[in-house]
């Protein structure tokens, strides 16, 4: 297999790919030995948002002693922007079952937590076959389990993952310290998102030598990425990290001029229009204050206004808040307030705009999740990237694009608190 | 065993379970106000919370003389067993129940806060609301018991008890945190999760509220 | 409970969830919590440091005080 796109999606059709035609597309077998050690020389970092290098994720799990080890496959895709796991399940879950497996290999796992959002049924029906499927297999891998979560934001969190699996509550646990693995039941759990699952099949039937033959240095392989907002339709690419930025747009026939890109996700952070040669990779995108994160990239076009789609973003993500921390609970409906009393043009708006800033100074860092914080990095780099825009706001003028009914950033309608289900 | 036969332990009883019931109402009071948040400005709320603490700890004093000098005492044949088992006694066995009901839970609260830094707190908070089943029963065995109160001081005594309870646990339900704040609580009145969807595999530590 | 304050060095620590917002930490050691405008203790994930032994004696008041025992007194290896 040579070194072009599609990678994780090849032969993609109109529904999912059956086993024996995943297998007749995937011909190499994966290796029985050093699959650890592939693992290692290739790079492969988490594409669940968190970038860490899933070797080392691995090489921790298998160092622990216990009974009961599970892979958690992470396909609960909170944010709402992001679709590549649902497309990437939709299209070829065998692969993804795969790369669990060889997970499972890496670290003396016999069980697979398949975990998908319970709002997806036609995403839980294609993992239902696919996990039948593999059941009649001659050769016995590890036993897969489906577990269907409420969708919510903060779902696809490790610990709230875990806790779903554990007490069937999807809300964040206190860690006091990463390094401490999480357990389902009495095991040790190594949690990978979909994608990630999926590259390590393909890492262990074509190798580390393969995978590096795209993408960068430091970020080797290739990645999925969700392109919405100023685009014909919302869609996901494949692509080699490292490709510049209009590159990306202009394959996915996005608005090749747009004002700014939303990168990463809701927790993520804004990027101007002006750097769209930097290449997408967390080294080249970090310095300019962007980051790969789930693989989010929204369009925003000239005619849109950066303020009232952080506005709109920060309503629903206080929403999604789980409210066991009093800085999250409370103090993300607070910056919604003051976005939208920048927004309106409302008087006193300097102040405001003090105030806001101050305030993601207090709330940051104070949760038992990164949730709070994703909020404030993604509200610091608007005041960064619309900075003129929002001073016109501040003194009472709203921009024309404010003033429009077209949104630009797709966020999901807010439930009532009391409606909001976490079990 | 020794079975005393004094008056005097008799009037220390009767004494004792007074002063033990107004100290655990105003317990429960002081409690009140803890969990309402009460103070910050002109007393501290860190100083009312050790005046629940330490007014306790008094209390339960007084709850321990009153339950030895009752036993010791051979006016009233109850058993010792009766003290923490309810319906052994052979004296008043429904009314000495009570009190042994509102002392075993007592206990149960105590013994637990003795730890409270070693167990979780969700297990804290469980036992501690069954304080006020404890004064509830504790207000019955007084009512009931009492040979004080039959006479008008000692019946006003435990109603003026009694109506602080309630009016504590009146505010306590009235103004409890709604948002945010409690979401660790785990009252035996706390609703249980609807069963809408059921998940896809059981949960592996059935655990459920 | 007594700690001898040794070379490592102790942090104190809050857990976020069972923090319910009493305050009685921010009574009971000023100079190591303060409040934020909701009525919760400021304290980080990178944690606070208790430098000195008076430090560390307000810092276990605020412990025993707490009512939810949030509060936490751990000693540093390192990093964390």
């Amino acid at each position: 297999m040579n070194a072009t796109l599609p990678r994780v999606l090849l032969g993609a059709t109109g529904r999912p790919l059956s086993l024996a035609e995943h297998q007749s597309t995937f011909t190499a077998p994966v290796r029985s030995s050093g699959l650890l050690e592939e693992l290692e020389a290739s790079g492969l970092t988490g594409r669940g948002g968190g970038a860490f290098p899933t070797s080392r994720k691995v090489s921790l799990l298998r160092s622990q002693r216990g009974h009961g080890k599970v892979v958690v496959v992470n396909a609960m895709e909170g944010e709402p922007e992001a679709h590549k796991d649902r497309t990437l399940l939709s299209t070829n879950p065998h692969l993804v079952l795969d790369g669990a497996e060889c997970l499972a290999t890496m670290i003396g796992a016999k069980t697979v937590a398949v975990c998908v959002p319970r709002d997806n049924q036609t995403v839980v029906h294609y993992l239902k076959r696919a996990i039948y499927e593999r059941t009649l297999r001659a050769h016995k891998g590890p036993t897969f389990e489906l577990h269907a979560a409420p969708w919510r934001y903060v779902a696809g969190e490790e610990s709230a993952l875990v806790h779903w699996l554990n007490d069937n509550e999807s809300l964040p646990q206190y860690r006091p310290s990463k390094a401490h693995v999480l357990r389902v039941g009495r095991g040790p759990a190594l949690i990978d998102n979909a994608e990630t699952c999926a590259h390590v099949a393909l890492i262990g039937r074509y190798g580390a030598a393969w995978f590096r033959e795209l993408g960068t240095d430091s970020s080797p392989g290739s990645a999925l990425v969700s392109l919405t907002g100023a685009v014909d339709r919302p869609k996901v690419l494949e692509v080699s990290l490292g490709t510049p930025l209009a590159a990306i747009l202009d394959a996915g026939k996005a608005d090749p001029q747009p004002q700014a890109l939303l990168t990463g996700g809701y927790g993520g952070t804004w990027l101007s229009g002006q750097h769209l040669d930097v290449p997408y990779a967390n080294e080249t995108l970090g310095p300019v204050g962007a980051m790969v994160g789930t693989g989010v990239l929204v369009v925003l076009p000239r005619s849109g206004c950066g303020l009232l789609e952080t506005k709109r973003v920060v309503d629903w993500m206080a929403n999604e808040s789980a409210r066991q921390c009093g800085p999250c609970a409370f103090g993300l409906p607070a910056l919604a307030e003051d976005l939208t009393h920048l927004l309106h043009g409302r008087p006193d708006g300097p102040t405001v705009l003090a105030r806001l800033v101050e305030r993601c100074g207090v709330i940051e860092g104070r949760g038992a999740c990164r949730h709070p914080d994703g909020v404030v990095r993604m509200v610091r780099s608007a005041l960064c990237v619309f900075a003129e825009d929002i001073e016109r706001h501040a003194q009472g003028a709203m921009c024309e694009g404010s003033k429009s009914n077209e949104h630009w950033v797709t966020v999901p309608s807010i439930v009532h608190e009391d409606e909001l289900v976490w079990q | 065993m020794i079975a005393l036969t004094s008056p005097y332990l008799w009037y220390t009883t009767r004494a004792t379970g007074f002063v033990a019931l107004i100290l655990f109402t105003l317990v429960v009071a002081l409690g009140t106000f803890v969990a309402n948040r009460i103070g910050g400005t002109y007393v501290g709320r860190f100083e009312l919370n050790e005046l629940h603490r330490s007014i306790s700890m008094v209390a339960i004093v007084f709850l321990m003389v009153h339950i030895l000098t009752t036993l010791l005492d051979s006016y009233v044949p109850t058993g010792w067993i009766s003290a923490v088992i309810p319906l052994t006694s052979k004296y008043e066995p429904v009314h000495v129940a009570l009190g042994a009901v509102a002392f075993d839970l007592i206990l149960a609260v105590w013994v637990s806060s003795l730890l409270k830094a070693r167990i979780a707190n969700r297990s804290w908070r469980f036992i501690h609301w069954f304080s006020w089943l404890a004064l509830a029963s504790a207000l019955a065995h007084s009512v009931l018991t009492g040979t004080d109160s039959r006479s008008s001081w000692g019946l006003a005594l435990v109603v003026t008890c009694g109506a602080v309870v309630l009016a504590s646990a009146l505010w306590r339900y009235f103004a409890r945190p709604t948002r945010a704040a409690g979401r660790t609580a785990l009252s035996p009145l706390s609703v249980a999760p609807l069963d809408g969807d059921a998940p896809e595999q059981p949960a592996r530590r059935d655990r459920r509220r | 409970m007594a700690i001898k304050p040794k070379a490592g060095g102790f942090v104190l620590r809050v857990d976020p969830i069972l923090c319910d917002g009493f305050g009685h930490c921010h009574e009971l050691a000023p100079e190591l919590v303060q409040m934020d405008e909701w009525g919760y203790p400021i304290i980080r994930a990178t944690p606070t440091p208790l430098s000195d032994a008076n430090a560390l004696e307000s810092a276990r008041f605020a412990v025993r005080g707490c009512p939810r025992q949030a509060l936490r007194i751990e000693r540093t290896t390192g990093s964390i």
